[in-house]
């Protein structure tokens, strides 16, 4: 998608460049040329006030309309218009050929809420995000550490450390779930040889843990590619004079590093509590089925077998409006909470 | 002008080019088949398509009965059905009450077709019909069996599995406890149908009120009083045991059994063709056990699929439709079929003509599906199930039958809240679909 999104930014731009540089060639060129210079010094204080980099189109609205268009239309298409329906939707009894459609009010919500089902899919996917999150980038941290200390070979481990998210979700839910298979599955074997009874076809926690830990494997990648690059940005001067004061490399990661790469570990948070809602769908439908008993039965999973299997659309439409709700607002507490405590100095 | 001329006489030129081929009726069947099972299924639209020049039938593959079903849903949404869609049986209360179905025995009788609908084997035209009537065509029909492996039972002393569970718990603990095999049975992945609603079914147990959902959409579920709960019981015991395994996701109950570690498994009638391929071991297959204390075991239920004649064509592709449906109730068609896949053909004429011709004796394990389907008399506990959103309450089912497996719930809870959530969702439907009746009206 950043692909497509990318051509018709470059394809738009590119005369405008022409322009600027091309100066009087006609009109419009001129004027945006001057536009560009009658506010150019305002913003660029700004820009160095933020930190931030900031685009400058003159012409007024149309440009600038023009070059948001392909993104809108997609958010219109994609995001708006399901949206709405799902809200609509939500409040209507219907027979999935809609040829029997009733307003029910919010009866759809009232049942979700009743049901002890849907309440321990709320539990379930409680903690399966925060397992996966602290575990995505706990592990992505200590990786990230260490291809500092690596000297040789650091392209390989990077390579190896990026190739599972070339992987599609659904071909590593099935390796995770033969590797992981108490019948056949070798690594299964090792824990019932350590004495551990394994079986997440049974065991509702074995289940959790199972998923978890595929879904973290899937995006440690992720976490690590920013990380190692919010390392990069760590001032080089800061560590050296840590360690001429004595501090050991373990030291100077947790008191300088870490703390600077605060922003990165922010939005890392917020983005793996999004991949925890919205993408392990399909990890979820390779490795369990949401099973044993419902132990991994996340809301997602939930919407999609409730409206896709159980044809039940009312209540699929009721779950995903509840989980863009419980998506909304833990984003928003992020911000409201953590956002303060994050330092952007660097 | 004089171009134009010219464009529309090379038209018509081209068009008597192609004439014959224009002239046949394009129908579209989407279908959930895949595999060998697939392949079959082309090769039988191939032959329709040959045995006359007036319709085309184009089979589409549109992913697994979900998939089929989420098609066609969106594609009436969008005023653009299929003639025809194969629907599972799990679905036929949503497909008959949708009110975008053709009946197709009142289609079949219209277009002057003479198909003899009392021919059809009784679990399979009660299954598909509404108040005598057919609604969806059978196609693809079968029923659980009983596989096993045969060195298994003559390495420890039996010549096959008993007829009843009590004996046949007893062989599986001998096979097991002798080191014979692994484990006795693998859990079936679509264990509430075989082990649960069949089980009701040949053991002559109610499995909702008003004849389990034949005489109203008023039904509630009742196997939470009946021997399913102590069915349920048993399984739990022979997982504990080590006596029963499950398979899990990312692998197949049937590999288990065609890799010979376990020594049993219950299974659709369907998978003759899998299981003739796959195993390595000296396989066979009887009748599903029956409990002890019943004396007369009934038929079993159907499963798979049956075609839905889709609503808003033009009368041309219901010719069209009603000649394939006509084709697809002929004996011969019947009898290739069921050689073909395994499912049991849908008339008794065309399982006579299959006896006539000796294909039992060469396939003995081919007839027991039939057999089984046609044992005694159907009655109120065999015909079948009538449960609006019946995909909705196996799922609630399954998950508490796995809570029991779990060790989270008793089987006797867990079969309370299995029947509790499911009457809700009964109550759901009917609510949705309050005073409907099948509309009859005419294409």
């Amino acid at each position: 998608m950043t692909l497509r999104l990318s051509i018709p930014w470059r394809d738009t731009r590119a005369p405008v460049l022409q322009r600027r540089h091309g100066g009087h060639q006609s009109k419009a060129g001129t004027g945006a040329a001057a536009g560009g210079s009658r506010t150019s010094g305002k913003v660029r204080r700004r820009e160095q006030e933020a930190g931030l980099k900031r685009a400058n189109f003159g012409d007024g609205p149309g440009l600038p309309t023009l070059l948001l268009l392909p993104q809108l239309l997609i958010l219109l298409f994609f995001f708006f218009i399901p949206s709405l329906r799902a809200l609509m939707q939500s409040v209507l009894l219907s027979d999935p050929f809609g040829t029997n459609v009733q307003f029910v009010w919010f009866d759809n919500f009232k049942t979700l809420l009743a049901s002890s089902d849907y309440r321990q899919s709320i539990t379930v996917t409680f903690w399966f995000t925060v397992a996966q999150n602290v575990l995505t980038l706990g592990s992505a941290l200590v990786l990230a550490f260490a291809t500092d200390r690596i000297v040789r070979g650091r392209s390989a481990y990077r390579t190896i450390i990026l190739l599972p998210y070339a992987i599609a979700p659904a071909i590593a839910g099935i390796l995770w779930a033969f590797l992981f298979n108490p019948a056949v599955g070798p690594l299964a074997q090792v824990l019932h040889w350590v004495g551990i009874a394994w079986d997440p076809n049974l065991n509702p926690t074995d289940a959790l843990i199972l998923v978890t830990l595929a879904a973290s494997w899937k995006h440690v990648c992720y976490d690590y590619i920013f990380l190692v690059v919010g390392l990069l940005a760590v001032p080089v001067s800061l560590m050296e004079a840590a360690a001429v004061d004595g501090a050991g490399p373990i030291r100077r990661f947790v008191s300088i590093a870490l703390p600077m790469l605060g922003p990165t570990v922010f939005f890392l948070t917020v983005m793996n509590f999004i991949y925890g809602f919205f993408e392990t769908f399909a990890i979820i439908d390779a490795v369990t089925k949401g099973g044993p008993a419902g132990a991994t039965n996340i809301l997602v999973y939930k919407v999609f077998v409730d409206g896709f299997v159980n044809l039940d659309l009312g209540s699929s439409a009721a779950q995903s409006v509840l989980l863009m709700s419980f998506a909304l607002i833990c984003t928003l507490l992020q911000f409201r909470y953590f956002d303060r405590k994050v330092n952007y100095g660097v | 002008m004089g171009r134009k001329v010219a464009f529309i006489a090379a038209l018509f030129g081209a068009l008597a080019l192609v004439g014959p081929a224009q002239a046949r009726v394009e129908v579209q069947w989407w279908h959930a088949m895949s595999g060998v099972l697939a392949d079959r299924l082309n090769e039988l639209v191939e032959k329709f398509n040959t045995s006359q020049d007036k319709y085309t039938v184009v089979a589409v593959a549109k992913g697994n009965y979900d998939e089929v079903t989420n098609g066609v849903i969106a594609a009436y949404r969008a005023k653009r059905p299929p003639e025809m869609v194969q629907i599972a049986e799990r679905g036929y209360m949503t497909m008959l009450l949708s009110g975008a179905v053709v009946p197709v025995q009142d289609l079949i009788e219209q277009k002057g077709y003479k198909v003899d609908f009392s021919d059809f084997i009784k679990p399979v035209a009660s299954f598909w019909s509404y108040k005598g009537r057919m609604s969806a065509m059978p196609f693809n029909s079968s029923t659980p069996i009983f596989w096993y492996n045969k060195d298994h039972f003559q390495k420890a002393g039996f010549d096959k599995p008993a007829d009843t569970w009590q004996e046949l718990e007893s062989q599986l603990y001998t096979i097991k406890s002798k080191g014979i095999s692994e484990c006795g049975t693998v859990l079936p992945g679509d264990f509430y149908w075989s082990l649960l609603e069949n089980y009701s079914a040949i053991n002559n147990q109610p499995y909702g009120t008003l004849a389990n959902g034949f005489d109203g959409l008023g039904t509630e579920f009742v196997y939470n009083k009946t021997k399913v709960v102590s069915q349920v019981a048993r399984l739990k015991k022979w997982l504990d045991d080590g006596v029963m395994q499950i398979a899990g996701q990312g692998f197949s109950p049937e590999q288990l059994f065609t890799s010979g570690r376990c020594s049993t498994f219950v299974n659709s009638t369907a998978s003759h063709g899998n299981i003739e391929r796959n195993a390595t071991v000296n396989w066979s297959a009887t009748f599903l056990p029956h409990e002890s204390d019943i004396n007369s075991p009934l038929n079993s239920t159907i499963g798979g699929g049956a075609i839905w004649v889709m609503r808003g064509h033009t009368q041309e592709r219901y010719d069209a439709v009603a000649a394939f449906l006509n084709f697809l109730a002929q004996p011969e068609t019947q009898v290739w079929w069921h050689g073909a896949t395994g499912y049991v053909p849908a008339t008794n004429r065309a399982y006579a003509l299959a006896r006539e011709r000796g294909y039992y004796k060469d396939h003995p394990t081919r007839e027991i599906a039939v057999l089984q389907l046609s044992r005694g008399t159907p009655n109120e506990n065999s015909r079948g199930f009538r449960f609006g959103n019946f995909v909705q309450t196996m799922l609630a089912q399954r998950q508490e039958v796995e809570a029991v497996f779990a060790g989270q719930k008793q089987p006797q809870q867990a079969m309370d809240d299995a029947v509790k959530r499911g009457n809700e969702i009964l109550r759901q439907f009917e609510k949705l679909n309050a005073g409907k009746t099948l509309e009859t009206e005419r294409p």
